[in-house]
């Protein structure tokens, strides 16, 4: 058996959702194991060459190995990104209430925070539609032009 | 004493501020354009700001977006650099009202010579020569042939609010003049937003020498010497030495003294502070001419530096901070021989078009008598957004003769690859038997690169 035999293996395990194959010959013994959740019914060969083909997937229920990196962040969530640089402000003032929070639903027209540059307060609109879904920055701390601010699913 | 100073530029001049700041213990700020994320000034600075997308107009020239950053991080002063904002008054005055000290000359002084025009008049006024000219800006074609009439031909139309090379128009007769006042005036409208041109006498074959000054708050002023910055392609210089080979003609003896204290006279007369240039014209009799002062610390201080052994940012950020000249003008002594090369990513062999991308191989010379101001390294990506010139490689000896070999020898061991660069273009001034005589005037590229093209014709044939 050689690479490509074994390449071919792996191939055909991916494609069957089978976690482990295991053979063993007169000169050679080869176990592969895909994935953490290896446990379950591990498709059983003989010594023919030929690799039959594997149960469906749903007859080996825990075999099929769950994707291992973590949940992927929905890629279509928008950023709101500083279009200066200065100081950001959750609110208009110390006492006020913020202007957004996480779950606030956004029109473009929504001011969503204050930057303070050169002592002047600019109002910064979201320029998007939907939900905050993130606020990325504390509230007095600098910004720099093009830093992210708020996470915002489009709705 | 400043704790934290703001780098208002890029390239390798703000990496030459960086160094000095770290010397003096001074921490740094870089501002970057997305552009120069990866920049050398940004990694090696203490903290970094981006302030916009790669344009300099959507960047480094934003006044609000600069002082924005200086205020969020806490900067005492603000160090400009060389062009970008380093002459705009307006800026200097917003940094001092937001009680950031600008490293620079003082708004007095900026205001006396706020453009080229007002510096003529006040070098008139301090009786010091100037080229036959006008008096101030032409308002119209038919002023600007009549001063042409009274001076006569050849005559240069130049932009008041110029710099760098840019905004000039030479004229031999009345149809070049009435088209070039034209052009010129639409040329500076759009690169300096300012129309304003005068004309003067154009004088043919010049020298370019100019002088190096230094100015406390307590009104003393010292020049540090001359630089010949002869060697230009289009108006930009690409090779600068000091001293000038010209001065050192006997013939020419007495005139370093005499420059040198036209160039403080001026400056006094304009109450000036820090570091600044004064730039003149010399032509083939000995006889010189103002031109104009360059408010700034310039791109080829280094070679004056090596000269003198003094550290001209360093002594910006001591001005700045209020601290009197250490020196006394006969404590000013020019010791040896010091050249630039300036280093571009452009291709020589094609009209000098810019090669920007990134440098793949990156091998810089060194060794005795050697330096290199650069902010390139292999990996480096040149982006297009700005100018082409990559480092600066200086070469320091006994005598001009040591700097030329030193030039050459350097030349030949600069290895750039990825990106074209004009390395073998300086390599052939420095073998050229008029530069080596010292015997050039700014006609020299044009002659060097005629010549050039005569030969890549008569190759093809």
């Amino acid at each position: 058996m050689d690479l490509k035999d074994i390449k071919a293996i792996i191939d055909l395990m991916k494609k069957n959702s089978v976690t482990e194959f295991e053979l063993e010959k007169q000169d050679f013994k080869i176990r592969l194991k895909r994935g953490t959740n290896g446990g379950g019914a591990a498709a059983s060969y003989d010594d023919a060459p030929a690799v039959t083909a594997a149960q469906p997937p749903s007859a080996i229920p825990a075999a099929v190995a769950a994707p291992q990196a973590p949940v992927v962040p929905v890629s279509n969530e928008l950023e709101i990104k500083s279009p200066m640089i200065g100081t950001f402000y959750r609110a208009p003032s110390p006492e006020a209430a913020a202007y957004v929070e996480v779950g606030v639903e956004v029109n473009p027209e929504t001011v969503v925070c204050i930057i303070e540059a050169m002592k002047v307060m600019n109002e910064i609109k979201a320029e998007a539609k939907g939900v905050i879904t993130q606020i990325m920055v504390e509230n007095a701390k600098p910004v720099e032009f093009g830093q992210p601010l708020f996470k915002v699913r489009p709705s | 004493m400043f704790e934290k100073i703001l780098v208002a530029n890029r390239g390798e001049i703000a990496v030459r501020i960086i160094r000095a700041c770290k010397e003096l213990n001074i921490r740094t700020v870089a501002i970057y354009s997305e552009a120069d994320a990866n920049s050398m000034h940004v990694q090696l600075a203490d903290e970094a700001i981006c302030i916009g997308t790669a344009p300099a107009g959507d960047s480094y020239l934003r006044i609000d977006r600069v002082v924005s950053a200086a205020e969020i991080t806490d900067v005492d002063a603000i160090h400009p650099g060389y062009g970008f904002l380093a002459e705009n008054a307006h800026f200097a005055d917003v940094c001092e009202s937001c009680n950031i000290r600008f490293i620079g000359p003082n708004s007095r002084a900026m205001s006396a010579l706020e453009d080229k025009a007002v510096s003529r008049a006040l070098a008139k006024r301090a009786d010091v020569p100037t080229p036959p000219g006008s008096d101030g800006v032409v308002e119209s074609e038919q002023e600007a042939l009549q001063v042409a009439k009274r001076i006569g031909y050849p005559v240069m139309i130049k932009a008041i609010a110029g710099g760098g090379g840019r905004g000039m128009r030479a004229a031999h007769n009345d149809i070049s003049l009435v088209k070039g006042y034209h052009t010129a005036r639409g040329e500076a409208e759009k690169a300096f937003g300012n129309s304003g041109v005068y004309v003067e006498k154009f004088i043919e074959n010049p020298h370019h020498v100019e002088f190096q000054i230094l100015g406390d708050n307590r009104g003393h002023i010292i020049h540090l010497g001359e630089r010949d910055c002869s060697i230009q392609r289009r108006n930009q210089k690409v090779l600068e030495e000091c001293p000038s080979p010209l001065l050192d003609n006997p013939k020419f003896r007495k005139l370093r003294e005499k420059m040198g204290k036209a160039a403080i006279k001026i400056a006094e007369a304009a109450n000036y502070t820090n570091a600044g240039t004064v730039e003149f014209i010399v032509d083939t009799q000995g006889r010189y001419y103002f031109l104009e002062v360059n408010k700034r610390i310039q791109v080829e201080h280094p070679i004056t530096e090596e000269v003198t052994g003094i550290d001209l940012v360093r002594y910006q950020i001591m001005l700045a901070m209020g601290e009197p000249l250490r020196h006394s003008q006969s404590d000013i002594q020019l010791k040896g021989h010091a050249i630039e090369c300036r280093i571009n990513a452009e291709d020589p062999f094609d009209d000098f078009r810019p090669s920007p991308g990134r440098i793949e191989m990156y091998y810089q010379p060194g060794g005795r008598g050697v330096r290199v101001d650069t902010h390139a390294y292999a990996g480096y990506t040149i982006p297009s957004a700005y100018d082409s010139m990559i480092g600066k490689l200086i070469t320091y000896g006994r005598d001009r003769r040591e700097a030329m070999d030193k030039m050459n020898r350097a030349l030949g061991e600069y290895m750039i690859t990825g990106v074209k660069t004009t390395i073998s273009f300086q390599q052939a001034i420095l073998q050229d038997p008029n530069f080596r005589r010292g015997v050039y005037s700014t006609a020299f590229i044009e002659q060097l690169l005629g010549g050039a093209r005569r030969e890549l014709m008569e190759e093809k044939a």
